[in-house]
């Protein structure tokens, strides 16, 4: 899974996105392959799409529900606050927040262990002595999960550590094999980093165009086992995530928004990706956040000498943990339910308690799990079976060098390069979607198109924003009529593209064009021509006349409407007649456009 | 003698002994007399040959901390009382490779928390002297001690993390010896505080356990403090290029002169070092000022790795479980109390508990880090009495402590140190029933630094009347300690053998 540099595509600014993505793809289908063949274990965590028998909410369909919440309450932001109006108590007390993201790297072994990692084998099948802990055995740092850690860091502008090691964090549970973590708790290997937010992040209105929010620390540690509840009272444990590599990424409570604070995990969670970090399975339970939740006082604010502090931020309330959540909207929702709770505290004279707190999802309220006096001690020890780890400058530069393109990066250059031209909300979108598969086949038919059009200024200028509209709207249309996850082979690029070339060359209407689309779609395997003269789409241009006494017909059967137009000036209402002569024309034959044309003519 | 012979000889004794509680579990024997032919057959065909191994067909006693495959491996502890590895360690895999046999596995105390091997499962191991008295066999590597010196095994396997296996060497009359931490690979090794975790070896005389050490000696990649085998060349290197001349410069720390050490025991120790000078080495009186911390820096270090090492016996996995549900939700009892509670014996809960508390939130800066401070300035110690520079450190010492110590406060420079093991003859098993905790950790007062240094020491019987041509006038062995520099093992087996031959 580190042969990024064998493949190079097409696709000339992208380059390095696409090394990355069509390697991806290049382990899926190998993938698929090895399903047949079973030999090739290490592919095939790259694609953990399948459903777990954990009692978890698969992350997409998080996601789809979160999509789904918001368009209910019609348009994106801010969602909740701007139906209610702000709450006028946030004028007076400001929230502080600071995330703790643990996710799992995309490694193909284990962190102490040459085990593979896997997450949905034969439960007990990749764990080697040292993984559950037995007796005189000990651990072997696994050089090579470093790889994808330091891409992380570097990705969030941190300062790699030349020197950091590797500490145990005691604490008993039956997930725990060892009955301590090996985590970074000393010596972290990546310090002080930062990211940026946009707002077109999905941050909070009053955070203005951007924030910067400070990373304090990134450090390495194991995965826990997978208990499986069979109730009433039998557990089952799944060793095969024992020791799996996590990377724990550690924000300043730099964050003063519920929303910002989710707009940051997705954004830690989209460089994670893009820079191939993380595991592609996110869904399950990939990545979880803690978040610390405090409020304070705005008119206080300047006495900074009062209150709490935390690596150089001062002034700071008394905070509460909220662990475990491994949502967008459960970071969201439990930071506001959270900070309610503490104003309402503070407000009725109360005392806000450091504690550490749970959030289920769908619930109102955050539930204690446990105070001060239920802390656990983790009594952090150096191991002493693991040296330091050295890293050197040579390696950070090679990797820093071979960086695939940031989403941000990405994002700007769809809207600012002439060739693609979108606007940021749907370059956003583009990179956002599917793992950046969309963005891919985006890229691929772009690509495809221009070849064919080379020389041809005018087609060339518009392509960039026609493949979007068909990648994005008309076949992301399909998938979500038919209720079907996002699959590169449903429509293949080559597909698409000779569809959109026939439209670009007015050899097929609009329209002809869509149930083309839609035909492939639905799995019919001719070829894109074939289709078009079986089925009798190829546009039959209708001469000027023709044109017109089909739109003579037409308005004298509306007087009505041709009155709205003339006297009423109701220009809009041109548009229906388009449709309709779009709509009872032969099949193929009427171009919108022309209708338009002729219809303002008369 | 052949291997047959001697093993039979052996093998009688293991049954004749059998009440010392030497070993926790044996060799099967029809299976044992099998490899011993085969070895046999080996040594006749190698003979002819001129490549016998040197441990060929030798049967090896195994602390119990030690796991093998074939025979279970209990650490003497209740939790892994009918516990079998599913793997050998390297050390046993080393062995075998030279044709060497695991006689069986021995007697210890728990986990090798003990200076007297009676904190065990399996009930205390223990020797006589004049058919009388019973005495202690120290520990904890007690059990293999005892089948030495009383002709169970050819020689024996033990581990050494304070002094485990110099002290019952001590009180039993053999050779305990403790190579350079990292030279012996610790895989398979049950860990009670791994940065101090060192096999070693017993035998009756040093030259055997320079035998068994040559077998054992080696890189192993599955160990991760495991030496480099560049390290291994840098360090011979540097024996190389030191010159070294036949008459040694001895040092003699003058902190190992405590009150409590027993007459006999100076006088042994007086006696071997004026004999050495007979010899024609020069003695030298040197200053190790941190010892006096070293024995309390060393009771906060292994109980610390101890208690995050046992963290992982909970009987989940593999071990002994408690037999009903462990639990309870009305208690709220944790989950593996029961399990922890009946599977420990005392001293190890003792020390889990000393551990917890010195890593814990309020404590450790005062007690861990100090202790890691003390190890270090106990590094320091001895790297500023040795000749030969410590192979680990850069070549360049720091200018910084250079220049802030005078030539004159320097001292001497030696090629080893002469010391006692242990302040004291064996005491009776009696004896210690009175004893606190504490008084038994006194024990490893000067096995200790050199364990947190992680030097070569090996214990040395010297006999500590001075009327050596009447043997049967006082029978009694005192344990003479020599240490080194780190990764100058040989000049310690080298030394050991002239002071044993001293001492016959």
């Amino acid at each position: 899974m580190f042969s990024y540099s064998s493949r190079t595509a097409s696709g000339a600014f992208f380059r390095r996105i696409f090394v990355c993505q069509a390697c991806i793809r290049q382990s899926r289908r190998q993938q698929q392959l090895s399903a047949i063949d079973s030999g090739l274990l290490f592919h095939r965590r790259l694609l953990q799409t399948s459903t777990s028998t954990e009692n978890i909410v698969p992350f997409r369909k998080q996601l789809k529900d979160e999509a789904k919440r918001k368009r209910l309450e019609g348009g994106s932001r801010p969602s909740k606050k701007g139906a209610k109006g702000r709450d006028p108590r946030l004028e007076k007390w400001e929230l502080t927040v600071g995330i703790e993201i643990h996710a799992e790297l995309n490694t193909a072994r284990k962190l102490f262990s040459s085990a593979a990692t896997s997450s949905s084998e034969v439960p007990n099948t990749h764990v080697a002595l040292f993984d559950v802990a037995f007796p005189g055995t000990q651990p072997h740092f696994q050089k090579e999960t470093l790889i994808p850690a330091l891409r992380a860091a570097i990705a969030l502008n941190c300062e790699i550590q030349p020197k950091s090691s590797f500490d145990r964090k005691h604490y008993f549970y039956q997930d725990q094999p060892a009955g301590y973590q090996i985590t970074q708790y000393y010596e972290p290997f990546a310090k002080d980093g930062h990211i940026t937010l946009y707002d077109h992040d999905g941050i909070d209105p009053e955070d203005g165009e951007s924030i910067t929010i400070g990373i304090k620390q990134i450090q390495m540690e194991q995965d826990t086992a997978k208990t499986v509840q069979q109730p009433p009272s039998t557990y089952l444990l799944d060793f095969n995530r024992v020791s799996h590599p996590l990377i724990e990424i550690i924000t300043l409570p730099h964050i003063h928004h519920a929303s910002t604070a989710a707009a940051c995990v997705r954004k830690i969670q989209s460089i994670l990706k893009s820079v191939n970090a993380v595991t592609a399975g996110m869904e399950i339970g990939g990545l979880r956040a803690d978040v610390n939740v405090s409020v304070r006082e705005r008119q206080r604010l300047p006495e900074t000498r009062q209150g709490k502090s935390y690596y150089g931020v001062t002034g700071l309330g008394q905070r509460t943990e909220i662990k475990n959540l491994s949502s967008f909207k459960a970071v969201e929702d439990s930071i506001i339910a959270e900070r309610d709770r503490q104003i309402n505290v503070l407000e009725a004279g109360g005392v806000i308690k450091g504690e550490t707190r749970g959030w289920t999802l769908g619930s109102v309220e955050t539930r204690k799990l446990r105070g001060k006096e239920g802390e656990i001690d983790y009594r952090y020890m150096p191991d002493p079976d693991l040296g330091p780890v050295i890293i050197g400058e040579d390696i950070i530069q090679h990797l820093r060098g071979a960086l695939p393109m940031l989403p941000d990066d990405i994002a700007n250059k769809l809207v600012q390069s002439p060739e693609y031209g979108l606007t940021m909300k749907d370059a956003k979108t583009l990179v956002a979607l599917d793992d950046g598969d969309r963005l891919e086949y985006y890229l691929e038919i772009v690509e495809i198109l221009r070849k064919e059009l080379s020389g041809n200024a005018q087609f060339l200028e518009k392509i960039g924003k026609v493949v979007n509209n068909w990648v994005l709207h008309e076949l992301g249309g399909l998938f979500a009529a038919a209720e079907r996850d996002w699959s590169h082979a449903a429509v293949p690029p080559e597909k698409l593209a000779s569809v959109i070339l026939h439209l670009i060359h007015r050899r097929i209407t609009g329209r002809a064009a869509k149930l083309l689309l839609s035909t492939i779609f639905y799995g019919d395997p001719r070829s894109v021509k074939q289709i078009i003269e079986d089925e009798n789409m190829t546009l039959r241009p209708m001469s000027r006349e023709e044109y017109l006494s089909f739109a003579r017909e037409l308005l004298d059967e509306n007087p009505d409407m041709v009155n709205a137009i003339k006297e009423k000036r109701q220009h809009g209402k041109v548009m229906w007649f388009v449709g309709q002569m779009v709509r009872r024309g032969d099949e193929g034959r009427v171009e919108a456009e022309k209708v338009e044309q002729i219809l303002r003519e008369l | 003698m052949s291997l047959l012979r001697e093993a039979q000889e052996f093998i009688a004794n293991q049954a004749a002994r059998r009440s010392l509680n030497a070993f926790v579990s044996l060799a099967e024997r029809p299976a044992l007399f099998q490899t011993i032919k085969d070895a046999e057959a080996k040594r006749g065909r190698e003979l002819t040959n001129n490549a016998s191994g040197p441990i060929n067909g030798k049967l090896i006693a195994v602390k119990d901390n030690i796991c093998t495959s074939d025979l279970p491996t209990t650490a003497a502890s209740g939790i892994l009382k009918s516990f079998t590895s599913p793997y050998d360690a390297t050390v046993i895999r080393q062995l075998r490779d030279a044709g060497g046999i695991v006689a069986g596995k021995t007697n210890l105390d728990e986990f090798g928390m003990g200076s007297h091997s009676i904190h065990s499962f399996f009930g205390p191991v223990w020797q006589s002297r004049n058919n009388s008295r019973v005495l202690t066999a120290g520990g904890s590597s007690g059990g293999s001690a005892v089948a030495v010196a009383t002709k169970q095994s050819w020689a024996a396997l033990g581990t050494d993390t304070g002094g485990s296996v110099r002290l019952p060497a001590a009180y039993t009359g053999i050779v305990g010896y403790k190579p350079s931490y990292g030279l012996v690979s610790r895989w398979g090794v049950i860990a009670y505080a791994n940065s101090l975790d060192t096999i070693g070896i017993f035998a009756r005389d040093s030259r055997s356990a320079q035998t068994l050490f040559n077998a054992i000696n080696s890189h192993d990649p599955k160990d991760p403090t495991s030496l480099l085998p560049s390290t291994r060349t840098q360090i011979a290197e540097l024996l190389s290029r030191t010159n070294r001349k036949t008459a040694l410069r001895i040092g003699v720390p003058l902190e190992y002169n405590i009150n409590e050490l027993q007459p006999v025991v100076r006088q042994a120790w007086v006696r071997t070092v004026h004999l050495l000078t007979q010899l024609g080495h020069t003695i030298y009186t040197v200053s190790l000022p941190t010892t006096k911390h070293a024995l309390s820096a060393y009771y906060v270090l292994a109980p610390a790795e101890a208690s995050s090492n046992l963290a992982k016996y909970d009987g989940v996995r593999f071990g002994s479980r408690y037999a009903g549900p462990d639990a309870s939700s009305e208690t709220d009892s944790v989950l593996f109390s029961k399990t922890r509670r009946q599977g420990f014996g005392s001293e190890v809960k003792r020390r889990i508990l000393l551990g917890a508390y010195t890593l814990s939130a309020e404590a450790i800066d005062n007690y861990f880090i100090q202790a890691q401070k003390v190890r270090r300035l106990v590094q320091r110690d001895f790297n500023r009495v040795f000749s030969l520079p410590n192979p680990l450190l850069d070549s360049k010492p720091s200018s910084a402590h250079q220049s802030t110590v005078p030539d004159a406060a320097k001292g001497a420079k030696v090629d080893v140190l002469i010391c006692p093991t242990a302040p004291t003859l064996p005491p009776t098993l009696e004896f210690l029933d009175k004893q606190t905790p504490v008084d038994a950790y006194m024990n490893d007062v000067f096995t200790v630094p050199a364990s947190l240094a992680g030097l070569p020491a090996v214990s040395v019987p010297v006999r500590s009347s001075p009327s050596w041509a009447d043997k049967a006038l006082d029978g009694e062995m005192v344990g003479i300690q020599v240490i080194a520099q780190y990764g100058d093992d040989d000049l310690v087996l080298k030394v050991a053998k002239i002071v044993e031959e001293l001492g016959q």
